[in-house]
């Protein structure tokens, strides 16, 4: 990315950030939205993974037994 | 209830538990209310499996379960509770069981404050592995909607952490997010 690019990212980002201020309409529908153009993607993927380890970090816990066992109670009863 | 339900389904069934949880923490915030939420969900799953069409997306169904569980109980809570967007802040910046890196709580943080929908959005696409179609139908709104959410959420998030900022080149960045990766992210 050249720094003229940055700076019109950066100006684009500015703008967004004032709109943010009041609460977004999002019934409103931006049919433009693309991969963020606003946005690099590094900082794009950089933020996917965070989020995905905050994510995995609950996934992968051990299920705890008392779910697993309402399934199995679950299963049972319509066995009987 | 079902009459029998095949041993692959509920293999399918259990091995999507962890995701549940995880995204039932991301909405509510709460551990305990989030297994809760899950726990009713496998519930309504298990007793509606006969409208499920097997191998259709089985992940997609169940999320879609959780997440209405969720908001129709949060509409009858909301009448009690005043600042439920608070109380999730606080519940979850204080949980024990998120360590980890400082970066990672960090990050965390600017996750819990963002807006439900944004946070919900970004989870699906960005965590969940769901496609933008798939996520609009989880999430009962337009491909576009979900498409505005996860760009807002992302760039509330840049802001929030500073990762906008001129001196955060994008080789820094890149590095930053290689470190994240190769510590198993």
């Amino acid at each position: 990315m050249t720094e003229d690019d940055k700076d019109k990212a950066q100006r684009r980002m500015a703008v967004d950030a004032s709109k943010s201020t009041r609460r977004p309409d999002d019934e409103i529908v931006e049919p433009t939205a693309q991969p963020d153009a606003s946005m690099s993607p590094a900082l794009q993927a950089h933020i996917g993974r965070q989020v995905r380890a905050v994510f995995d970090s609950v996934a992968q816990e051990p299920v705890p037994e008392h779910l697993l066992r309402l399934l199995k109670d679950l299963d049972d009863s319509g066995e009987s | 209830m079902p009459e029998t339900v095949s041993p692959g389904l509920k293999d399918e069934l259990v091995a999507q538990i962890g995701n549940l949880r995880a995204f039932a923490v991301s909405l509510c915030g709460d551990r305990e209310r989030a297994d809760d939420l899950v726990q009713e969900t496998l519930y309504k799953a298990w007793n509606n499996l006969g409208s499920f069409q097997e191998g259709t997306n089985l992940k997609a169904w169940l999320f879609t379960i959780l997440r209405n569980t969720y908001f129709s109980e949060r509409r009858k809570k909301k009448r009690e509770v005043e600042d439920v967007d608070g109380a999730y802040a606080a519940k979850l910046s204080s949980s024990p069981e998120q360590h980890g890196h400082m970066d990672m709580r960090d990050f965390q943080e600017a996750l819990s404050e963002l807006p439900d929908d944004q946070r919900e959005a970004l989870v699906l696409v960005g965590a969940a592995g769901f496609s933008y179609e798939e996520a609009a139908e989880i999430s009962d709104c337009a491909v576009g909607t979900i498409k505005s959410r996860v760009n807002r959420a992302r760039r509330r998030i840049a802001e929030r952490l500073n990762l906008d900022e001129g001196e955060d080149s994008p080789a820094d960045l890149v590095g930053a997010a290689t470190a994240a990766a190769s510590r198993g992210a």
